[in-house]
């Protein structure tokens, strides 16, 4: 086992790497450079910014020192927002998207694995039907339609809660319900398939057949196997819901990290599509990792050696 | 029983007393919603427009614009006089001028602010500004210079002379600009670059000070206490929040949570102007036009940049596709510019175009320019950049130059890093562009046809022109340095080297209890003199 979680690491770092090699890489291909503002700038001042930020060094240069700051933890400057670190932005960025995506999550499992069950065990019927259309729902509607949609009613026709921001605790609400619906459809879908499936499975008639009762069949044999493909798929979920989303975060004028995945890339701001990539690939490895180690649990058969 | 009623009146009485009390008295305090975050908050360094509503509200330089009028007025300044060759400015400062943390402000603060512009390792945005109109200042920038050559000097400090180049009458409108503003060489060097990051060393000396910097989020800004004109102002707190979507923002306006917001979606614009909801409208120093290739074919004939010109219907564009307000534009230079009473505009030609477009005339100049009906006229190639009222635009002129003149265009769009680049590079046939003046004066657009200029994009060049533009440059007398312009402009304007679309105008929401406040001609807000009055 520890020679397994040592190998899975250093799989980890080589994995970082070139994600880190291939998004530098894609981003001096693509053309257009930081430096590009609705007003002109004289040749000696774009000079001085490529000195100031390095640009004028050979790439295989910048590549290194980059990977040199990264080993320090720090993802150097932005080159759009003058004396601000790509660090500041994801230390003030983060806590608001991570605290958003925590609470997301939590209401996610609470809605979906219920939801998933509940039309398992009612296969075919109104209940299966009802939750299984509201999923498909969920699923096809962009997020940022259910976004303005609550926010449209709840906060501006009906002012329950706050129509920006997430100074006051209500101010949760609606983001949690919009950035939630799609993976709480998707989760519950998922449920749903794998628990029909292993209720088809013979240990399952066997355990009927020993006598056992429904709930204990289900709780104890059933559930364990179905959870498995929906960890597998909550490692992404979780780093994706927790790195902060783009449409939600700006609908609701929340100030995550969200933006920067988008701004950086059509301004060119290098340091920082780097450091948001880097950031976002290193928790999304780290979750998937957690998710095979998480297999053990539910699973005995699953070893690692 | 009856007389402890009488004590419960009195005592509700006077409990109400200081309740309407307060009533009268509304907090000054303000919520105002932006939709885009500035690159940066160093006068010295930045460009960006997004930074306006900062640094006109927490700086201050020599001159300033009066709240009540938009007159340049003094500020830092008191008093200044002007040799008679119009190159030697000599501004007296108040006396007891303050930073924001309380130390003395003085002209030795103003030319430091100048040569930590005029230094690489600073990256000024705006170094054009200086380089272009002060002595000296390129080669000091260049190294080849000493600061005994540059043309700012402190030699008291209340004193401070600044030398030109060449004269330029518009001088004191260009130092309204934030590049000017001092800046405290004690925190600059104290905290670097970082020294816009924190509300403790952000050291100021307008009006108000910042008092909180929220990234991504919020920036609260305060009465400064040691601002010379404290008296005046009002407000006690104003907090920019930041609320990127423009619908968001409408909606929390709409329910109240801010009190003002510097856009909202303009598919909402119809809605607002009927009602009385606090739209402010008001004429912007700023012209929305195409770029025509003017030395590509067949781009650099003449009548072919006519046609262009004649097949747009301008208020079609205005009424049904921007839905924003604007005025139809046949010139490059916007209204706005006054010289005794009258505008730079006043009597302009139209130079035959017209509100809506003249189908018959543009065809007829087509014709003459060898493409009759169209036949052989080259897949016009219409680009611009990324944006949704910029590709409603776009998609539309589209519409009505390959109807009107039954020619094919072809539309493409790219990132305006990519665009900017294509177009500087003469890489299109006509392509988005605008102008938005930096300083009231009709010098700010002149330059863009201007031989040699590098932000001469569409590659115009009239020896006429360019002469009229140098000399109206170095005029001093503001009447014949207009007739001066006006000459020029027209040499222009009669060889349609753009396609010339509207005027635009600055909007934002603002309640109307919110009063004394300036909203200029180019989207700037002054909350120095405002106040709330309900």
């Amino acid at each position: 086992m520890r020679a397994y979680i040592l190998k899975r690491l250093l799989m980890m770092l080589v994995t970082l790497l070139l994600v880190t090699l291939l998004t530098f890489t894609l981003m001096h291909v693509v053309p257009g450079g930081p430096f590009t503002r609705d007003k002109q700038l004289p040749p000696s001042v774009l000079e001085a910014l490529e000195k100031k930020y390095h640009l004028d060094d050979p790439l295989p240069k910048q590549f290194l020192d980059y990977l040199s700051g990264l080993l320090r933890f720090d993802l150097g400057p932005s080159f759009k927002y003058t004396g601000k670190t790509v660090n500041d932005f994801i230390e003030s960025g983060f806590p608001y998207s991570g605290k958003l995506g925590l609470l997301t999550l939590v209401f996610v499992l609470l809605a979906s694995i219920p939801m998933g069950i509940l039309a398992a065990l009612k296969n075919g019927r109104w209940q299966d039907m009802l939750l299984m259309g509201l999923a498909t729902l969920g699923v096809t509607i962009p997020s940022f339609v259910i976004a303005t949609g609550l926010l449209y009613v709840a906060a501006f026709r009906l002012g329950w809660v706050p129509t920006f921001g997430v100074e006051k605790w209500q101010g949760y609400i609606l983001p949690v319900l919009a950035l939630g619906g799609y993976s709480i459809s998707f989760l519950a879908r998922l449920m749903r398939s794998s628990l029909l499936e292993v209720m088809g499975q013979d240990y399952i008639r066997t355990a009927r057949a020993k006598g056992l009762t429904e709930t204990r069949v289900i709780v104890r044999h059933a559930l364990r196997n179905a959870l498995i493909p929906v960890v597998t798929v909550l490692g992404p979920t979780v780093a994706g819901l927790l790195t902060g989303s783009f449409v939600i975060e700006k609908i609701f004028a929340i100030p995550g990290m969200g933006a920067h995945f988008v701004n950086s890339v059509t301004q060119r701001d290098y340091t920082t599509i780097m450091g948001m990539t880097v950031f976002y690939a290193a928790f999304l490895i780290s979750m998937v990792f957690l998710v095979d180690l998480f297999y053990c649990l539910i699973d005995p058969r699953i070893q690692y050696k | 029983m009856r007389k402890s009623l009488v004590w419960l009146l009195i005592i509700a009485a006077l409990l109400a007393l200081p309740m309407a009390n307060a009533a009268a008295e509304p907090t000054q305090e303000l919520i105002f919603a932006l939709q885009n975050e500035p690159d940066g908050i160093d006068p010295s360094v930045t460009n960006n427009s997004f930074a306006a509503p900062f640094l006109f509200n927490v700086f201050e330089g020599l001159v300033t614009y009066d709240t009540a009028d938009g007159s340049l007025i003094p500020g830092n300044a008191e008093s200044w006089t002007v040799s008679e060759d119009g190159l030697t400015y000599t501004f007296t400062l108040r006396e007891g001028l303050k930073w924001s943390d309380g130390s003395a402000l003085t002209a030795k603060d103003y030319l430091y602010a100048f040569k930590r512009i005029l230094t690489p390792a600073t990256v000024a945005q705006y170094l054009g500004l200086v380089t272009d109109y002060v002595a000296g200042a390129q080669d000091y920038y260049d190294g080849t210079g000493s600061e005994e050559a540059l043309g700012v000097k402190a030699p008291d400090d209340r004193t401070l002379v600044i030398t030109l180049t060449a004269p330029a009458p518009y001088f004191l409108a260009i130092l309204t600009m934030w590049t000017f503003d001092p800046v405290q060489q004690a925190t600059v060097e104290a905290n670097g670059e970082r020294w816009t990051a924190s509300p403790d060393t952000y050291v100021v000396n307008g009006p108000f000070k910042v008092s909180e910097i929220n990234l991504g989020e919020s920036v609260v800004l305060v009465k400064n206490p040691e601002y010379y004109d404290a008296d005046k102002v009002k407000l006690e707190k104003i907090t920019f929040r930041y609320i990127t979507d423009m619908g968001t923002a409408l909606m929390a306006y709409e329910s109240g949570e801010v009190d003002g917001s510097r856009s909202f979606p303009p598919t909402d614009y119809a809605r607002l102007r009927s009602g009385d909801n606090g739209l402010v409208i008001v004429p912007a120093y700023a012209t929305t036009y195409y770029d025509i290739n003017n030395a590509k074919a067949p781009y650099d004939n003449v009548l072919v940049r006519k046609a262009l010109n004649l097949a747009i219907d301008r208020t079609s564009l205005i009424e049904d596709v921007i839905q924003t307000p604007a005025t139809p534009a046949y010139t490059l230079i916007a209204p706005g510019y006054v010289v005794d009473g009258k505008d730079f505009v006043e009597g302009r030609s139209t130079f035959g175009l017209s509100p809506t477009a003249d189908v018959e005339g543009a065809r007829a100049a087509l014709a003459e320019a060898g493409y009759p009906n169209g036949e052989g006229f080259p897949a016009l190639q219409l680009s611009y950049y990324t944006n949704d009222t910029t590709k409603k635009t776009a998609e539309a002129l589209a519409a009505m130059l390959s109807e009107n003149l039954n020619i094919t265009v072809e539309i493409s769009n790219e990132d305006w890093a990519v665009y900017y680049n294509n177009i500087q590079a003469g890489n299109y046939d006509i392509g988005a562009m605008g102008w938005g003046a930096d300083y009231l004066h009709p010098m700010t657009f002149l330059p863009l046809l201007k031989t040699g200029d590098p932000n001469n994009l569409v590659g115009y060049s009239n020896p006429a022109y360019d002469e009229l533009v140098t000399k109206a440059q170095g005029e001093t007398d503001p009447a014949a340095a207009v007739k001066l312009m006006q000459d020029a402009e027209n040499i222009a304007s009669a060889e349609y080297p753009l396609l010339n679309l509207f005027y635009r105008s600055n909007t934002m929401l603002l309640r109307p209890k919110v009063q004394g406040y300036l909203f200029d001609y180019s989207g700037n807000i002054y909350f120095k003199t405002a106040h709330i009055t309900e």
